[in-house]
């Protein structure tokens, strides 16, 4: 810092009147009356997934092509991205800001490019070796059971997972078609979830049949149930149980097993939820005109809006406001199906109108193959001996999962009932937090309201209107000859081009701005970040202004 | 490190006496970036004789020649001759006037200087009025704004004076306007100048929040709608002042939106507001067509 100059006479006067000393000695923070300060935000795609990804972060890292650090910030909060980034319903996107300026960005889209290069990079997952002396069981391996296994081993925790089946994956496996979520990215998300900790696998053990809940409490320290619902709920009716009603997931497991399968020429399908969909979809690749009849409208319809499209360009039809009321065989084989005609009545405890019937109006449907999709269950036996349940679903009374069973916790949809993949990945990845807690006796962390930015505080003159980088994708024709995926992924230039749509809501991407901008010299910029000197800073806020993103906030001086 | 946006070497400091969200040091900054150190400034009465800080002090790193109002231009001349006398044939002459020491009082040193092809950089760093004595309107103060001479009973009715023109009228080699809110474009610009014999004429707009009434965090946003709205469009005019290009790559704005948040245009009805707006275009017009016309002009190198 220089100093200020006071000459006590002429003689000390420069020859010249020139300039001797700089002005730093006059510390123009003393005007400021309001002080800026770099206060990052977290961005709203970010609140808005369920598993609380670093959306923002991951794709900043993609705009610096440094893609092994981006796939590390999902692999912090979900360890499955070539999945979810296949399947998920991307909540995070009904939250970017960008959809208030043009259009959303497509995160699954990068998510998935990320997610399948960690599966290319195989040394990208760095191995961790036992270091904790506990041990937890894991029921099910699932999107939960796979989540809060990966999760205990990171930390060093030595887990055995549980599966009734001969192979991994639950509902990833079973539930979700080939051409959503081929087997192979499957098999290679569980075998790097296998391969990345200390986890043991014991497959076609039942929990709660083939062994009980109190050996397993007996031999490991805390017990995680990710059972899922694997059991169509049936319809009720007479003559469900026979030739041509078939429920809808066993079907589809059938096909995700490579069985041939042939639902005849025409197949309906009762319900308005993802297997709905998954059912009707395959059943169209075997040739069949496929109806889906579902109780209510297109509007309650539970299932992802992309997936209801894509059965429509796929060109299933939609029967709503019907519900089948009456099987009629004929030879023992199925003929025709009764159904009752529905209208929407009051709302009922899920907010959606319930259905009522219409008096004296059915109609008949010659049908070859009827699936039933109207929601599934759980298998609990052998467990609800153990931990309270309700509604047969597992009965948890804390964020983690905790149930009545001190030391079991649960998650995913046994809990929730048929929700999410990364509902579940969430919650196994909380359950297993919570029980490193407990391990180590450490307290809760601190729950802090975050703090977002809206399109108001983004500053749009930094941006350009531009559209949302589609998926390539196969023609439809393509697509109902078999099971092929169909959507591939982003090509190099189409990830970086989306990536760099991206607005970075309330975190610095290191745009420069704030230190540019300065008239007063007052923003120093560090390696990766900047900092006001309030020695200088008078106040002006025009890095407030200018900061595309929103990262800095203002207080008043002395208050 | 990170690369930066424009060159990290900083030739001012901290401690200047601007005002908050000033914009003739954002423009100062941005200038030296691209110049360097071997710039002399020639600075006469003007804000910057100001900012720059009380005797024995300067809150810059080259070497600066305060002169009189009037004498800008011709000072800077005397000094590239000395230099040139002396064998130094790399440092660069810099004129650095406000818009009084430039459109009004300046004018024909300017003019002598330009005429001459005097080897220097003139830059006229623009706030629109005489803001350090109080805000008294210039004739580059447009028309419609309040100033303590011009008040809102007698707002300014005079177009602003069109230096620009007047400057291409005297065939020199180099002549650009450049904003705040460009930065790499100003750089570049003037680095562009750096390198041309004869003189170069840089006109910046440089928004003050002191004299537009403005807040000072909105500066730079101002500076930014004078351009998106036209009202101050960033062009360069070359091969000695034929040749016109106008930049025209940008979302284009309402002018109400650059003038309703100035104070300084609060008394303005929307009527009027609107009768501004087609002199801008009018004006936007005939910068275009003279863009066309030298595009057409046979024979001149470019």
């Amino acid at each position: 810092m220089g100093e200020k100059i006071t000459f006590k006479s002429y003689k000390e006067m420069p020859i010249n009147a020139m300039s001797i000393a700089d002005m730093t000695w006059n510390l123009t923070g003393s005007w400021r009356n309001i002080r800026p300060y770099y206060d990052f935000k977290m961005s709203p795609c970010r609140l808005g997934c369920p598993a609380m990804e670093d959306i923002q972060r991951y794709i900043f890292l993609v705009t610096e092509k440094r893609y092994e650090e981006a796939w590390g910030a999902i692999i912090e909060n979900n360890p499955m991205p070539a999945v979810t980034g296949r399947v998920c319903f991307h909540p995070c996107m009904d939250k970017c800001t960008r959809k208030d300026f043009d259009q959303a960005i497509n995160i699954p889209a990068i998510e998935r490019s990320l997610g399948d290069m960690g599966l290319e990079n195989r040394d990208w997952m760095k191995k961790v070796d036992a270091s904790k002396k506990e041990k937890v069981a894991v029921v099910g391996s699932g999107p939960a059971g796979l989540s809060c296994a990966f999760y205990l081993a990171r930390m060093g925790y030595q887990v055995a997972m549980f599966e009734s089946e001969k192979a991994l994956g639950g509902i990833l496996r079973w539930g979700i078609p080939e051409y959503r979520l081929p087997n192979d990215v499957v098999d290679r998300v569980i075998s790097q979830i296998l391969g990345s900790g200390p986890i043991t696998v014991r497959a076609e053990t039942t929990v709660g049949r083939d062994i009980g809940l109190d050996e397993l409490e007996k031999e490991y320290d805390a017990i995680f149930l990710g059972l899922g619902l694997m059991k169509s709920r049936s319809l009720g009716i007479e003559g469900e149980k026979g030739k041509g009603i078939e429920p809808g997931l066993e079907f589809l497991k059938k096909v995700n097993s490579g069985e041939t399968v042939s639902p005849g020429k025409r197949a309906v399908v009762v319900g308005g939820g993802n297997t709905a969909m998954d059912v009707a979809r395959c059943a169209r690749r075997t040739g069949s005109d496929v109806t889906v009849v579902y109780r209510r409208t297109m509007n309650e319809m539970p299932a992802i809006k992309d997936e209801i499209e894509e059965a429509e360009k796929e060109g299933v039809h939609f029967h709503f406001l019907a519900a089948p009321k009456e099987v009629v065989r004929s030879g023992g084989k199925l003929a025709k199906v009764v159904f009752q005609e529905m209208e929407l009545g009051e709302p009922d405890e899920s907010g959606r109108r319930r259905p009522v019937p219409v008096e004296g109006r059915t109609f008949e449907l010659e049908v070859d193959t009827l699936f039933t999709a109207i929601g599934e269950q759980a298998d609990l036996t052998g467990i609800e001996k153990k931990v309270e349940c309700e509604w047969n679903m597992i009965k948890t009374t804390g964020e983690a999962g905790e149930t009545s069973s001190a030391r079991i916790f649960a998650g995913g949809d046994v809990v929730t009932g048929a929700a999410s993949v990364v509902d579940a990945v969430a919650a196994g990845r909380k359950a297993a937090g919570k029980l490193d807690r407990i391990f180590t006796s450490a307290d809760e962390p601190a729950v802090e309201e975050p703090k977002t930015v809206g399109i108001e505080e983004i500053n749009t003159a930094y941006f350009h209107q531009t559209k949302r980088t589609l998926v390539p994708r196969i023609p439809v024709e393509e697509a109902l000859k078999g099971y092929l995926e169909i959507n591939s992924g982003f090509l190099p230039e189409q990830l970086e081009a989306e990536a760099d749509r991206c607005f970075s809501c309330g975190v610095c991407n290191f745009c420069d701005n704030c230190w540019m901008y300065c008239p007063d010299v007052a923003i120093v910029r560090l390696e990766d970040s900047y900092e006001v000197n309030y020695d200088f800073c008078k106040g002006c806020l025009v890095c407030v202004v200018e900061c595309p993103r929103g990262c800095i906030s203002t207080r008043e001086e002395g208050k | 490190m990170r690369p930066a946006k424009i060159p990290t070497e900083e030739l001012m400091t901290s401690g200047h006496l601007a005002c908050q969200g000033c914009g003739a040091t954002q423009a100062m900054r941005f200038a030296l970036k691209a110049m360097g150190p071997k710039t002399a400034l020639v600075i006469p009465a003007c804000c910057w004789s100001v900012i720059d800080g009380p005797f024995p002090h300067t809150s810059l790193k080259v070497p600066i020649c305060h002169t009189l109002f009037e004498a800008a231009a011709s000072t800077a001349s005397g000094l590239k001759a000395g230099l040139e006398m002396r064998g130094d044939t790399e440092t660069v002459v810099m004129a650095w006037a406000g818009d009084g020491g430039t459109f009004d009082i300046g004018i024909q040193a300017l003019s002598g200087a330009a005429e001459r092809n005097e080897d220097i950089m003139y830059c006229c760093y623009d706030n629109e009025a005489y803001m350090n004595t109080g805000i008294q309107r210039s004739s580059a103060t447009p028309v419609g704004a309040w100033t303590t001479t011009t008040p809102v009973a007698h707002y300014k009715k005079r177009p602003k004076k069109k230096i620009i023109d007047i400057m291409a009228a005297h065939s020199i080699p180099y002549i650009a306007t450049a904003s705040v809110a460009y930065p790499q474009d100003l750089i570049e610009k003037f680095r562009r100048a750096r390198e041309i014999k004869g003189t170069r004429f840089m006109h910046v707009l440089a928004p003050c929040p002191t004299g537009w009434k403005l807040a000072p965090e909105l500066s730079v946003a101002m500076a930014r709608l004078a351009v998106t709205s036209r009202v101050f469009p960033l062009i360069e005019v070359t091969d000695n002042g034929s040749t016109w290009k106008v930049w025209k790559d940008f979302e284009q704005t309402p002018v109400a939106d650059y003038m309703k948040p100035q104070g300084r245009f609060r008394h303005l009805t929307d009527k009027e507001i609107d009768s501004i707006e087609e002199e801008v275009d009018r004006n936007w017009q005939i910068m275009l067509s003279r863009e066309r016309l030298s595009a057409d002009l046979p024979g001149l190198e470019r």
